[in-house]
This record gives C-alpha cells, sequence and structure tokens, in this order.
C-alpha cells in the first residue's frame, strides 16, 4: 500500500484531535502509511481572501515539503482539500510555477508538479477500495441510519471530484458508509453547506445554514450524520448546544467523523482508538445502540 | 448597497478591466446576468441583499467603491456552486477573492481575516500553540506541532499580505 505525508491543517490537531486519531487507527489496520511532517503549515485556503497570491504560495510550501521527501499528500479537512488540489492544478501552468517557485527558492524549496494530494475518504475509496473495507468489518452497524455530509469542497470546484464523483449528485461517501454496514439515508438538504468560513465573519449567517439542515435531520430521525471535514464538525456538532438556546429547539444529532464510523464497524476500541467519547452530542445512545443488539464477532 | 441611482459620471469604466487584470476574474465580462449562481448561492438564500449576479453587474458596471466598501463580499461561504453551474463559466467565486484582495488593500479587510494571517506568520499553523490544546495532544498521546512560522513568514513577506491592516468592523 502507498505511503502519504499526512496534512493535518490546523483546525484537526487542536480542536478535533478525534479525526486524527482514527485516521491514524483504521490507516494502520488498512495498511495507509502516513507519514509526520513537522514542517507543514496552513494550507493557504483563508489566505486567498486577503492575497490569492499568498494562499498559493502557502499551499505550494506544503507541496515543496512533501515533494522533497518524495511522497503524496493525504488530507482530512475538505478546505485542505480543494485548495491544494486547485493549487496543484493551477502550479501545472508553466509561468504561474516558475513564479512561484522563484519565492520558494529564497527558503531553498522548490515545487516541480510530482506532489498530488487527496482526501482521506478518497484514498479509502480509491487504494483500499470498498471490498477489502467489507471484508475488514467486525462489528454490525446494520441497525444505523446514518445521514452523509460531503462538504463543499470534497466536491467543488470540479477538479477536486473529478474521476471520482459529480459534484451536483454525490454517491462516493454514500458507498463508503453502506460499506460499513451502516444504511445512508437520503434527505433534501443533502448538499448544503456547513457556513465554516462565514462563521469567522458572522456566527449568525452561519447559524443559519446550520439549522438548516440540522432541522432536516432531526425530522428524519436519523441516528447520526457522518462527515469527513473538521470544519463541518465543528460547525454541525459543537454549534448544537448554543444554537438550542438561541433557537426555540433543542437540538440533538450526534455528529461522527468518517474515520471513526469505519473504525468502529472494524473492531476499535470507541474511546481509546477513536476518540468517540470527545464527540458532541455525546454519542453514548448509538453505541449502545450498537453494542446491544450486536457483540463484536472477534 | 443596492436600489440607489446609478449616476453615470460616478461610474469607473476602468474597474473591470481592473479586475480582469487578474487571471483568476478575466473572465467576469461574459457574464450575461441569467442569475444562475444568485439561485444556488447559499448565502443569497439566507441574506438576499448578498447577490452574486448583482455584483457582477456592479463590477462591470464600474460601481467601484459600492463594491469594495461593502461588507458583503467578505461573507461568501467558499462554496463554489456559482461557478460550478454559470453557463458562461464565469468564476464568480474567484472574482470575488479579486474583489476581496483589492479591498483589503484599500483597508476593508475583516480582522478575522488579518489576525488568521497574521498567526500563520508567527506559528505557522493557527492555535499550534494554544495551550488546551497541546494538551490535549498530550493526553491523546499524538504527536507534538512545531508551531513555527518562520519560513511561512519569510514567504508572505514577499508578497506583502503581512502589511494588511484590519477594518474597524465588518
Ligand atoms: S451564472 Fe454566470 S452568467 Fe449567470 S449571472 Fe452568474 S456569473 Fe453571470
Ligand atoms: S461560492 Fe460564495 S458566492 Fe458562490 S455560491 Fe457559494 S457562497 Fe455564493
Amino acid at each position: 500500500m502507498k505511503r502519504y505525508a499526512l496534512f493535518l491543517g490546523c483546525t484537526t490537531p487542536t480542536k478535533v484531535p478525534q479525526y486524527e486519531l482514527s485516521t491514524r487507527w483504521i490507516s494502520n489496520r488498512l495498511g495507509i502509511d502516513l507519514v509526520d511532517i513537522e514542517d507543514f503549515v496552513c494550507c493557504g485556503s483563508n489566505q486567498i481572501n486577503l492575497s490569492i497570491e499568498a494562499g498559493l504560495l502557502l499551499s505550494a510550501l506544503n507541496l515543496a515539503y512533501a515533494e522533497a521527501q518524495d511522497l503524496d499528500i493525504v488530507t482530512l479537512c475538505a478546505a485542505c482539500t480543494g485548495v491544494l488540489v486547485e493549487a496543484v492544478e493551477e502550479l501545472e501552468k508553466q509561468a504561474v510555477r516558475d513564479t512561484i517557485n522563484k519565492k520558494l527558492s529564497t527558503i531553498g524549496l522548490q515545487y516541480n508538479g510530482k506532489t498530488k494530494v487527496k482526501h482521506i475518504s478518497r484514498v479509502i475509496y480509491e487504494d483500499v477500495g470498498l471490498n477489502r473495507i467489507r471484508k475488514e468489518i467486525k462489528r454490525d452497524l446494520s441497525n444505523l441510519q446514518i445521514a452523509p455530509h460531503y462538504g463543499c469542497h470534497y466536491l467543488r470546484p470540479r477538479c477536486v471530484s473529478e474521476g471520482l464523483d459529480e459534484p451536483d449528485n454525490p454517491k462516493s461517501l454514500h458507498q463508503l458508509i453502506s460499506a460499513t454496514g451502516a444504511i445512508p439515508v437520503e434527505y433534501e438538504t443533502l448538499l448544503d453547506c456547513c457556513g465554516g468560513k462565514t462563521f469567522p465573519n458572522s456566527v449568525d449567517l452561519a447559524h443559519h445554514l446550520i439549522a438548516k439542515k440540522l432541522d432536516n435531520l432531526q425530522d428524519k430521525e436519523v441516528d447520526c450524520m457522518v462527515l469527513h471535514c473538521q470544519t463541518c464538525y465543528l460547525m454541525y456538532a459543537t454549534q448544537q448546544e448554543k444554537m438550542s438556546e438561541k433557537f426555540d429547539r433543542q437540538y440533538n444529532v450526534p455528529i461522527i467523523l468518517y474515520p471513526q464510523l469505519l473504525g468502529l464497524a472494524m473492531g476499535a476500541d470507541p474511546v481509546a482508538d477513536l476518540g468517540l467519547n470527545l464527540n458532541v452530542p455525546s454519542v453514548d445512545k448509538l453505541l449502545t445502540k450498537v453494542e446491544n443488539e450486536y457483540k463484536v464477532r472477534i | 448597497m443596492y436600489g440607489q441611482p446609478i449616476r453615470v459620471s460616478e461610474l469607473d469604466t476602468n474597474f473591470k478591466h481592473e479586475v480582469m487584470a487578474h487571471e483568476a476574474a478575466h473572465d467576469i465580462t461574459a457574464c450575461f446576468s441569467c442569475g444562475t449562481c444568485t439561485v444556488g448561492c447559499p448565502i443569497h438564500e439566507a441574506y438576499p441583499e448578498y447577490d452574486p449576479r448583482k455584483l457582477a453587474r456592479m463590477v462591470n458596471l464600474g460601481m467601484r467603491e459600492r463594491v469594495l466598501s461593502s461588507s458583503y463580499i467578505w461573507y461568501c461561504a467558499t462554496c463554489h456552486t456559482c461557478e460550478l453551474r454559470c453557463p458562461q463559466n464565469v468564476k464568480f467565486f474567484s472574482v470575488l477573492n479579486v474583489l476581496k484582495n483589492m479591498a483589503a488593500k484599500e483597508g476593508y479587510a475583516p480582522p478575522s481575516w488579518v489576525n488568521q494571517t497574521q498567526q500563520v506568520m508567527k506559528t505557522g499553523i493557527v492555535f499550534a500553540t494554544e495551550e488546551a490544546w497541546v494538551e490535549r495532544r498530550e493526553e491523546l498521546s499524538l504527536c507534538p506541532l512545531k508551531g513555527d512560522g518562520e519560513e511561512a513568514a519569510k514567504l508572505m513577506r514577499l508578497t506583502g499580505v503581512g502589511e494588511i491592516q484590519p477594518r474597524a468592523q465588518l
């Protein structure tokens, strides 16, 4: 199996470490070799707001760090994925690459277009494959009704999901959920945005966007929503308490990161291996549902 | 921002050329105001005043000051739906980035993004050195974060992004 440089981004390793923990656990079991590069810096997706050039330069810096070790990058965050894949594409233009490399050379680095970027779910989908996943399943999750959430930058711009999925009618995360044995649920607000990039500038606006999806899911009575981006997680999960106070509705939709779901299906310890105790709102009810009706088969 | 009389004498006919000079926004004049972008925009749904079609029209008409000083341009959720669906292949999301870059240079950047950029120049990864997170990583036996932005800062200085000052409030 392939080796990848693990690009943690800024928010996963600090505010959502359970995403990192569970990713390391499943990668280890599935033979995805993760290499840590301690020099990695922010991906550039927020710097673009102030300077497109500065954003591209940060992306290129990270690509150069990975290329120096002859590695491709695996990402966890949808926004990191989007901006880094776009940067790879942009840096295919020789004139752009020359300009950026001139700046990178001031700190002794270069990017020559070798390092490519994939999100962890794409690595699981393409490198590991659904069949292999089905063979790894130890816990039966077939009584879980799960709403998938893709995250904008997992699908758009088009270059990010090219060859993987249809941005307006995505299926890959549905399939990844199915492969764990759980049931993916269809729902109206599937493509809605989490509002993560509006949050720093307008909390009200973000809450408006979050509420639309949570209202939909709460009415559907799903067991949880599964997503694969820590910003989407922070929006949909950690804002529920505040929003329950603000809007006249008690929100309680458990939110789980895909590697946590896969790890659970593969028989991992929910706390020590997957950090599911750190998720808010609590996922205890869901865990009890899984453990009560089925025992680990090993 | 909208609904006021448009005075031809106040239009800056060079504005669209200024915007188009940036590779990311070179196709803005191809916009034929169909509104497909607006229909799919989640921010428009929440705040009807936020309207990609109108912003594109305002750029093409030359309403420089109104566009650049508007707080709305900073509310984009970066979902890329507008550019995915545009029949004219206008990359409205990228156009917006160009507008934000221009506005930032003129002193309209919101404190949020300015702070983040300065943080990256200090610690490489924002949040990397905040105590609560450092401790939690230790508890979970996850590797420490370097928290060093020196090389990033050297590169950022070459672009002038470090000198951008925030507006008082968005
Ligand atoms: S979808 Fe494209 S052509 Fe239509 S209004 Fe928006 S930018 Fe203009
Ligand atoms: S990228 Fe921004 S402007 Fe375009 S549809 Fe999304 S929120 Fe609206």
